[in-house]
């Protein structure tokens, strides 16, 4: 029944395929090395000589493509969603242009980031768009939308943006409290990811069911009916998501 | 149950990335993997880990008992990845390779609004302002690609340009127009009426009547296109038998 209707169609019907999309993917002899504790999105893309470290997360759509140089990512990193890491040409007029990125740095959705050096909790801001050879050195920010031009330095605890790149002010000691704590919550943020991307298809269904099972009813309804629900424990995600916990995490 | 499907995920990479690949790759390649051994900083390699998942990026994620709900007469592209609390109402539409991640905060698409290829759409806790973080876009509202929303509210009727960027409680009021490539910084609040560009974004000029009844025009025209998208799609994928016939002749019983 189903061909017949697609015979119809002709020439306009598009098969649809098994997703032929590689979360992991190796270039000749080069494979990503990921660790155990990393989160890595099914639709991110890991191509070539990409190492990944604990705690890092890798958000929905990213792509870090290590196919000419190799790509470094420290411990507890979050890369989000849509950002693109790349690497220059290796040994093109005797320079190496690697990408490494240090421990605990946050970048945010959609950065550019072209064979640079960030170091330990830095921060690069949404939008951004680093160029070659630019080196954040440590708790160092580049705000949102900014590009930063190629082998610029940007210095311990500055603030840089527009386009091209300046030098705004510096850091206040709160802001680079906020950094370190925003990467501890986006590595708890991204454990729940995590373990919901990576269920079967079974534990999805019989989620979706106890779900509908136990659907928020108004508390009138419920106190009418002299009932009292309960969550079931697969759905309560983890408490150091939530601000308030995670805060005292911290501290 | 769940033993046949982890089973298959399991010996999918190794088996049949080869074939399907249709690439010169050697299979020793692909086991010589685990036994690389990284150096200083150690990296622990899972061998659970899976390099191709048949199912693909699953649109819509629900995390704990928040799920993202869509209108029946949305049109949200197939790779877009809706996660958390997300809600995209009546008429509105989501275009390709965006990211809607609801994980700390509401989000909501409302009537008619468009959110285009690649946005992406994040909330904050906290906002700067004291308003509530989470990031609303209301009915009638344009969103070009490439933008960045965080923690903002859109009021209705309003233009966002392309490669824009929000940052967390800034407010764009009523008829106002964002062009391409401005940055809102934090808690900025962009007056109704207005036309605003810029990095950061600075008053431009005042919108003329005219241009402010275009604005809901321009809305449904992508609303428009976006139906002719949405009755492309049918409400279930075939995509169940391919797997089915793969499970066949790999011998792993359904």
């Amino acid at each position: 029944m189903d061909r017949l209707g697609c015979r119809l169609q002709g020439n306009y019907y598009f098969q649809e395929q098994l997703s032929r999309h590689r979360t992991l993917m190796n270039l000749y002899d080069k494979s990503p090395v990921v660790d155990k504790d990393a989160f890595v999105a099914p639709s991110a893309s890991i191509i070539g000589d990409v190492r990944v470290g604990q705690g890092s997360s890798i958000w929905y759509g990213c792509v870090l493509r290590g196919d000419v140089n190799n790509i470094t990512v420290g411990s507890g990193t979050n890369i989000q969603d849509n950002s693109l890491v790349h690497v220059a040409k290796s040994n093109v007029s005797g320079k190496v242009l690697p990408t490494t990125i240090g421990d605990n740095v946050t970048i945010g959705h959609s950065a550019v980031i072209h064979g640079c050096t960030i170091e330990d909790e830095a921060f690069v801001g949404m939008g951004a768009t680093l160029l070659d050879g630019v080196v954040v050195e440590k708790n160092a920010m580049v705000a949102a939308g900014a590009l930063v031009r190629q082998h610029t330095k940007v210095p311990y605890g500055e603030v840089w943006g527009g386009n091209p790149a300046k030098f705004l002010r510096k850091l206040t000691s709160e802001e680079i409290a906020f950094i370190s704590q925003s990467a501890t919550n986006y590595v708890n943020l991204a454990k729940v990811h995590a373990a919901e991307n990576a269920k079967p298809f079974d534990e999805i269904e019989f989620e979706k069911m106890l779900r509908k099972k136990y659907a928020r009813r108004d508390e009138e309804y419920d106190s009418m009916l002299g009932v009292v629900r309960e969550t079931p424990p697969e759905l309560v995600l983890p408490d150091n998501i939530l601000p308030e916990k995670s805060q005292k995490a911290v501290v | 149950m769940a033993t046949p499907a982890r089973l298959f995920r399991r010996i999918l990479p190794r088996t049949l990335s080869t074939p399907l690949s249709g690439r010169a790759y050697t299979s020793e390649a692909l086991q010589s993997v685990p036994s690389q051994t990284p150096p200083a900083p150690v990296i622990r390699e899972s061998p659970d880990r899976v390099k191709w998942d048949y199912r693909g990026q699953r649109k819509v994620i629900p995390l704990g008992q928040w799920i993202p709900k869509t209108a029946v007469d949305a049109y949200v592209a197939p790779n877009v990845v809706l996660a958390g609390q997300v809600v995209v109402c009546d008429g509105a539409s989501v275009w390709n390779g965006a990211v809607l991640r609801g994980d700390l905060n509401k989000i909501t698409v409302g009537f008619c609004s468009n959110v285009q290829e690649r946005c992406v759409v994040h909330a904050a806790w906290s906002s700067p302002t004291g308003l509530p973080a989470e990031t609303l876009i209301e009915r009638f509202v344009t969103v070009g690609a490439y933008s960045l929303l965080r923690s903002c509210t859109i009021e209705p009727e309003c233009i966002i340009g392309q490669h824009s960027i929000l940052m967390e409680g800034s407010l764009v009021e009523t008829h106002s127009i964002l062009e391409a490539g401005s940055v809102v910084p934090p808690g900025r609040r962009i007056p109704s009426g207005e036309l605003w560009a810029g990095n950061p974004a600075k008053f431009i000029r005042t919108l003329t009547h005219e241009e402010t009844l275009e604005i809901p025009k321009l809305a449904v025209a992508v609303n428009d296109l976006s139906k002719s998208y949405f009755s492309e799609f049918l409400p279930y994928s075939t995509v169940y038998l391919e797997v089915e016939k793969l499970k066949k002749t790999l011998g792993i019983s359904i």
